[in-house]
């Protein structure tokens, strides 16, 4: 155990152990993968930037023209091809390990949705929005962390199945027949794409400015509870940086 | 956060930013492994690929006509000129018992097909269109292939265009050699006089302004295959 020392003092350092290895590892795989699957998925999408069957309309798509090049990786067609059929399996293998993982040792549990989450959800958003002066009660993630986390296993799943009916719209003709034909499949790849960008750019946005501590847990796979944003009353962008004046490590 | 921490955050964002940025092609390296990995994938292709499994365009589905995209790799439209080339003929042969060569009323007076096919191009967009021709599989039963046969070589007289195809999607219900489209014959802008349609494989396999079926043995690589396009390039 540890005590204040200090009469003032505002946080004591606690280091624990939050994200196990295989967390940490199949983490920034799977960054990289994202990043290699997206830029070459958008290079691909650039030899033909619409979703309409020739000859005729497409309904849902506003926009005209590619994509900027330096967001895309690959360098033509054939070799964002080759990237993303190659990074496919890493991306998906490796979400394999960390589902796996996260089911035998329980960390599942941290994510699962309970009663009372939408409820969360709402007063994070009023903390965020000023509205609500004090950080809502937490665990290891807030409600909105939660969510995102919950949700993001979903959207690779549907990423790989859309991917599967446009890769192989004849041999694999049912899976494609089930998201509306070659054309809609196309379409809900791109769509389940923007989302997790969508998603991982929020997510990395907010690492920075809410909970910058918590880029050290993903690496060494240490936290300091005493600087979680609940304890620092964090807002993104609008937090201080606590007051430290005792440093003990434990590890637990 | 410990400097050491927020260091190595820099690094790994880093690395990832110059990984994807402006328009890279990755590392030189890894372009060996993509190579193993495609052919990791032609395996599982092969796996997943049953004579069965077939393309279907309902009869209620509008053909694209005139928007279906026309191209050629020669620096001018390929057209056959009897005056300087002799009469056009399709050579059917390789390790073969019978090789044939066959005129388009030749192909026209024996069993053919007439299928509506999704095009699937490499690019992303497809077209459909109705085809007339000769099944591949009908052409294997006239030459009779020998015995370790596994591929088949499309050639053409557009430059130096060909693709080479796995047997098994050759012999496809649905890989045909066509000499007409939507009712008429090729023009030159289709790949006149005759062409290889099938809609499980990507438009780039499906040779245009054919001149030889050539049943192999061993593969070949094709136009767009060597080019770095994947070589089995099934749907």
């Amino acid at each position: 155990m540890t005590a204040p020392e200090a009469a003032d003092s505002a946080a004591v350092t606690t280091s624990q152990h939050r994200h196990h290895w295989i967390v940490r590892l199949t983490h920034w795989v799977n960054a990289v993968a994202v990043v290699v699957m997206v830029g070459s998925g958008l290079r691909i999408f650039n030899a033909y930037p619409a979703f309409a069957r020739k000859g005729e309309p497409f309904c849902c798509y506003p926009f005209d023209g590619a994509i900027p090049r330096q967001l895309t990786f690959g360098g033509w067609l054939g070799g964002a091809r080759n990237w993303h059929f190659a990074m496919m399996w890493v991306l998906a293998l490796n979400g394999l390990v960390y589902l796996g993982f996260i089911y035998l040792h329980g960390e599942w549990r941290d994510l699962t949705p309970r009663r009372g989450d939408v409820r969360d959800a709402w007063e994070m958003i009023r903390f965020y929005l000023f509205v609500r002066p004090d950080h809502p009660r937490q665990g290891k993630h807030n409600a909105l962390q939660k969510a995102t986390y919950f949700l993001l296993p979903y959207l690779a799943l549907a990423a790989i199945l859309t991917g599967l009916a446009i890769w192989k719209p004849v041999q694999l003709s049912w899976l494609t027949w089930v998201f509306g034909g070659y054309t809609w499949a196309r379409y809900w790849h791109f769509v389940v794409m923007s989302l997790i960008v969508l998603l991982s750019v929020v997510h990395v946005v907010m690492v920075f400015a809410v909970d910058p501590f918590s880029l050290r847990s993903m690496i060494t796979g240490g936290y300091n509870e005493a600087r979680s944003p609940e304890a620092r009353n964090a807002r993104p962008f609008f937090w201080r940086r606590p007051r430290v004046t005792t440093h003990k490590e434990t590890k637990t | 956060m410990r400097r050491r921490d927020f260091l190595g955050g820099l690094g790994l964002s880093a690395a990832g930013g110059a990984l994807s940025a402006c328009n890279s092609s990755g590392p030189r390296g890894a372009l060996a492994l993509l190579r193993a990995i495609e052919h990791k994938n032609e395996g599982v292709e092969r796996a997943l690929f049953s004579t069965g499994h077939r393309d279907l365009v309902a009869p209620n589905e509008a053909l694209t006509g005139d928007a279906f995209p026309r191209y050629w790799v020669s620096p001018q439209m390929p057209m056959w000129d009897p005056a300087t080339r002799g009469a056009w003929k399709l050579e059917v042969g390789g390790a073969v018992k019978r090789p044939v060569s066959l005129s388009v009323d030749d192909l026209v007076a024996m069993r053919g097909t007439t299928q509506r096919h999704n095009h699937y191009c490499v690019e992303g967009w497809t077209a459909r269109a109705e085809f007339t021709g000769v099944r591949v599989s009908e052409l294997a039963r006239l030459v009779e292939p020998a015995g370790d046969v596994g591929y088949v070589d499309f050639r053409s007289f557009d430059h130096e265009y060909h693709e080479c195809w796995d047997l098994d999607s050759a012999m496809h219900d649905q890989t045909m050699v066509a000499y007409a489209t939507d009712g008429h014959y090729l023009n030159a802008a289709q790949g006149a006089p005759a062409r290889v349609h099938s809609p499980i494989k990507l438009g780039y396999k499906n040779t245009k302004y054919l001149t030889q079926v050539l049943f192999l043995p061993a593969r070949t690589g094709g136009y767009w295959s060597d080019k770095g396009y994947e070589w089995y390039g099934g749907v």
